[in-house]
């Protein structure tokens, strides 16, 4: 059970102060697929980024199982952010020298996976899960298509079995193909765990299917 | 994989760009060793030729040089005033003389010739001229019928290895300068000229002397040469306590001046105290500014170091700012990712140092050779100190070798490449390493991670 309250974000800019969320209040079920759209600008990555503990709000709270993340530490933060966030990013975001296999492992390390070959081997469950062969899970980013880089991003995100994934447009760089495929695994992979999604989208065909929708238009949020 | 073998690979992430970090890297890692080498060498060599040349006192009665001029010789009171000085470290006294053909039934291994002729003009009607031999011994008739044939000097030492070292000897061995046996080392010229072996006798000042040594030095005035116990000679020349030359030692190059001091004060006008310290110095004054230059090549070449390390991790941590912001989305700590770019720091440094310290093994040698002879002309060589030498150039001799062997130990500067240089060296590059990384990773820790949201 993940739920906001009077959630406001403010940025000090050169030019003044930007509401990028202003009392931001919404509930979303464990296990549950929520989708957000908006225009850019209207605070959709903002909203991520403080409910994966990229950034702490200016106001409000966030309650993740009853427990605020808005006011962690910045070591708790991190821990947070390993155990019970799932990240998943428009470009990818891969580490370029890792292959598709490290950039997994990389993850099980940080979620405390000790035993290499541990994380060897869920890595190797977890790509095999998104559809990557063997060799591909050997190859460095760069040599996958976006659609490949999108579902090792995607086994890196399940890697730890967060409670929660945070998808920011994850589809945006893909063609409406792929990007549907895309959508489809997340949804089967997280059904499977029970793990809850909000995701940012843009494709409204996409938004329908999913369990709610809401709509961020100048940092205010309503249910659709 | 951990933080360190991912900061390893990160390192070599781009070859032609880690290749010339790390090559800048070795020249300047290479530039600290060879500096400390020349350093560590020149200041050895200082403190060398400070311990002995520049502590060195020669102490000549007034008037006496050598066999020349007038007045009378140090006596026994004044050496053991010299001797209990304080901050004297040694003496080596000496008394010389000179054995014309009356005195000793050897032949002097070279021709009087005109030279020899000139110094003797004034012996002929008078036994008290300045360069008289022993007065008590001295039969001016006898002298005036026999032919004029150059003299043979005779040294009395206390210390003879000081003047003829004992590789120098050709056959038989040292004699002891504190005893007052008639024994004697004789040089080769004059031994060959009389036949003389080691264990052959011969007769000076009336006496029977027994060869116990033969010395060869590359000097035919001192060839020709005897050297004898200091006493034996006092007591055959009848001069009890006399001396004519003392080799003293300071304890230590800084009381050399107040040695110098107090032994005028204590001696009056009966001596001249002379002491290198001066000539040191200046002989020095070349070496002491490389060991300068030497070590602002070390701090330059560490402060370059350091900069180039520094200015390659603020491009590496600029550029793949949104990495460390992912490594931080995805749970890594600040700790991890300042870990992991520091060691990729570390490794440029340690591959540059490896390199680095090879080619400041490889250079220091040639480098520090060059650095001292470009500062020192290179000086003909004899170092050949003191010599039994009597007659009229004693002190000019003393101190011209003295010289020479300045200049030879100057110049022979041998490159000391110890392991504690090379410990010096690597803690430097550790140091190069911390410091270039550290700002680094304050930047890193700085990244946020939330920038990774952001689509350009
Ligand atoms: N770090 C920041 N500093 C200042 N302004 C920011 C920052 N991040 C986002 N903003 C501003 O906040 C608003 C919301 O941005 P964002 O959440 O990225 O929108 P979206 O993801 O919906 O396009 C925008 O006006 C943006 O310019
Ligand atoms: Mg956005």
């Amino acid at each position: 059970m993940l739920t906001v309250k009077n959630l406001t974000k403010s940025y000090e800019a050169a030019h003044g102060t930007v509401h990028a969320l202003s009392n931001v209040n919404f509930s979303v079920q464990t296990g549950q697929f929520a989708s957000i759209i908006g225009k850019s600008g209207s605070g959709k990555s903002t909203l991520l980024s403080l409910l994966g503990a990229l950034d702490t709000p200016t106001e409000g709270e966030i309650l993740v199982d009853d427990a605020d993340i808005a006011k962690l530490s910045g070591a708790k933060q991190t821990t947070y952010r390993a155990h019970k966030i799932g990240f998943v990013f428009q470009q990818y975001n891969l580490i370029p020298n890792l292959s598709a296999i490290e950039n997994v492992m990389l993850a099980l390390e940080f979620g405390g996976m000790k035993s290499g070959s541990k994380r060897h081997k869920r890595a190797q469950e977890l790509l095999l899960g998104v559809g990557l062969s063997d060799d591909e899970q050997l190859r460095k980013p760069a040599r996958l298509s976006g659609g490949q880089q999108q579902r090792v991003s995607i086994a890196r995100a399940l890697a730890n079995r967060p409670a929660i994934i945070l998808a920011d447009e994850p589809t945006g760089n893909l063609d409406s193909e792929t990007g549907k495929k895309i959508f489809k695994l997340l949804h089967d992979l997280t059904r499977k765990e029970n793990t809850t999604i909000i995701a940012v989208t843009h494709d409204l065909d996409i938004a329908g299917k999913t369990d709610r929708t809401f709509l961020l238009k100048d940092g205010t949020l309503t249910l659709q | 994989m951990n933080v360190i073998t991912r900061g390893m690979r990160g390192a070599l992430r781009s070859p032609v760009r880690s290749g010339a970090i790390i090559a800048m890297l070795a020249i300047s890692i290479g530039l600290i060793l060879a500096m400390l080498v020349a350093r560590a060498s020149v200041n050895a060599k200082i403190s060398e030729v400070k311990a002995t040349t520049a502590t060195a006192l020669t102490i000549n009665p007034a008037g006496i040089q050598g066999g020349m001029g007038g007045g009378d010789p140090l006596t026994a009171d004044q050496v053991k005033t010299i001797r209990n000085t304080a901050h004297i470290s040694s003496v080596s006294a000496i008394l010389t003389d000179q054995l014309g053909t009356t005195d000793t039934n050897l032949t002097p291994s070279f021709e009087l010739g005109s030279f020899g002729k000139r110094m003797m003009r004034f012996d002929s009607g008078s036994s008290t001229g300045p360069s008289t031999n022993i007065s008590g011994n001295a039969d001016g008739n006898t002298e005036a019928k026999t032919p004029p044939a150059p003299r043979t000097s005779v040294t009395g030492t206390t210390n003879p290895s000081s003047i003829t070292p004992s590789d120098k000897l050709t056959s038989g061995a040292m004699i002891d300068g504190n005893s007052s046996d008639k024994v004697a080392l004789i040089g080769k010229s004059l031994a060959d000229k009389n036949s003389l072996s080691v264990g052959s006798t011969f007769t000076a000042y009336g006496q029977t002397i027994t060869v116990k040594g033969i010395f060869s030095v590359d000097n035919a005035f001192e060839n020709n040469g005897i050297i004898v116990p200091l006493a034996t000679l006092q007591t055959l020349t009848a001069q009890p306590g006399a001396v004519t030359n003392i080799a003293a030692t300071v304890d230590s190059s800084d009381n050399v001046s107040s040695t110098v001091a107090s032994l005028k004060k204590s001696l009056g006008d009966k001596a001249d105290v002379t002491s290198q310290e001066e000539e040191a110095a200046s002989s020095l004054a070349p070496l002491e500014s490389i060991a300068g230059l030497a070590l602002a090549g070390v701090i330059g070449a560490s402060i370059a170091g350091a900069t180039i390390v520094l200015l390659a991790m603020i491009m590496v941590v600029r550029e793949r700012r949104r990495e460390i912001g992912v490594i931080k989305a995805i749970g890594g700590s600040n700790a991890k990712v300042i870990s992991q770019f520091m060691t990729e720091g570390m490794t440029l440094t340690v591959i540059g140092g490896i390199i680095g310290i090879v080619l400041g093994i490889a250079v220091s040698g040639p480098m520090t050779q060059s650095l001292v002879s470009s500062s020192k002309d290179g000086a003909p060589t004899n170092g050949q100190q003191g010599g039994p030498t009597s007659g009229s150039n004693k002190p000019a001799v003393f101190l011209r070798s003295a010289r020479t062997q300045l200049t030879t130990n100057v110049n022979n500067v041998t490159s000391t490449l110890t392991p504690q240089t090379v410990v010096i060296s690597i803690g430097i590059v550790a140091l190069i390493a911390i410091i270039g990384s550290a700002v680094p990773a304050w930047a890193i820790a700085r990244v946020r991670p939330a920038e990774v949201l952001r689509t350009e």
